[in-house]
């Protein structure tokens, strides 16, 4: 489905991340695969499968908050020439508790990274994409941006703003040909999953009876979906939101 | 081709008219040249020179004088 497209997929050393990129490679994609920090461990484990899968990924890495590291990789993307067919805004942070407990500075923490560190790359890659009047965004949501239950007022409402910002990005690249759409996961089982942010939802998930698919998402399960939305398959598939959660209600 | 050519071109290209009439475009003064079509020069004329244009400059690019002058705070010399 991928093969010879170039993708930049945010986050991608970890969880959701680490999974489409995997995914993309054996269908032959190419990647920039960025991640906060340089990393001996990541760069070995995409070198595997950049030979498993006889194709080529170079590594990005940059704090989604720094502006001026952000722009110089962009801009290192952009002189190599190479046409960049999908980007993956995978890349993000979890945060759980009451509003009433939670610093307002988390809040803006999480926004920093969720969604506005999402909206500069975009921004600034997205223009990139534009001189090929074709392309694929896909942003990594979630459920929370949608239920919007308790607890939610930093991740929930920092996915709400992916969620809302896909759409009406949507409305602005199509003139372009760049289709922009989101999805939703639910609990998936990752690191961060297991992580104490986690816990609420987790509690939930094993008290949940509603649905035939009790337990998380796997990160797989997550790719293949990314991978669908990323390539022309989906071809007429703009503007949405599509929620990836077993049936389950929490 | 001189980078004033270019810049011509990228004009011509973006909003498919003429080079002859290119130097007297501002911003809206046609119809290719809306928001739509302003993102489209952008983008042709980043790759044409291979820059990255900030936001205020983007914003700021309000006619072909106008940013020829902000082209040349990237050191693209006319």
């Amino acid at each position: 489905m991928l093969t010879n497209k170039t993708a930049l997929i945010t986050g991608s050393n970890r969880g959701i991340g680490f999974s489409i990129l995997e995914n993309f490679a054996k269908q032959g994609c190419n990647i920039y695969a960025h991640s906060r920090r340089d990393s001996d461990e990541f760069k070995i484990r995409t070198k595997e499968i950049a030979l498993k899968y006889g194709v080529k990924i170079d590594h990005i890495s940059f704090d989604l908050r720094n502006s001026n590291d952000m722009r110089e990789a962009i801009m290192s993307i952009i002189k190599s020439k190479t046409p960049v067919d999908i980007l993956v805004n995978s890349a993000g942070i979890i945060h759980g508790g009451l509003f009433q407990m939670t610093p307002v500075s988390d809040i803006r923490d999480v926004f920093d990274i969720n969604f506005f560190g999402m909206l500069e790359i975009t921004q600034l890659l997205s223009r990139y994409m534009v001189r090929n009047k074709k392309g694929s965004i896909v942003n990594i949501a979630s459920v929370a941006g949608i239920d919007l239950s308790a607890g939610n007022s930093a991740y929930g409402v920092s996915k709400a703003a992916v969620i809302a910002f896909s759409k009406t990005l949507s409305d602005e690249l199509s003139k372009y040909g760049i289709r922009v759409n989101a999805i939703a996961p639910s609990l998936t089982n990752t690191d961060m999953a297991h992580t104490s942010e986690a816990k609420k939802e987790r509690e939930l998930m094993s008290m949940s009876t509603n649905g035939p698919f009790e337990r998380m998402a796997g990160p797989n399960e997550i790719a293949d979906l990314v991978s669908f939305l990323a390539s022309d398959n989906s071809s007429f598939i703009n503007g949405q939101v599509i929620r990836i959660d077993g049936g389950n209600k929490f | 081709m001189t980078n004033f050519e270019k810049y011509k071109k990228s004009f011509s290209d973006s909003f498919e008219v003429e080079e002859s009439v290119v130097e007297t475009l501002k911003y809206e003064s046609i119809p290719a040249w809306d928001s739509v079509g302003h993102m489209v020069l952008v983008a042709a004329l980043e790759a044409t020179f291979d820059i990255m244009l900030e936001m205020d400059d983007i914003i700021d690019f309000s006619g072909f004088e106008r940013g020829k002058e902000i082209l040349e705070g990237y050191d693209v010399v006319f």
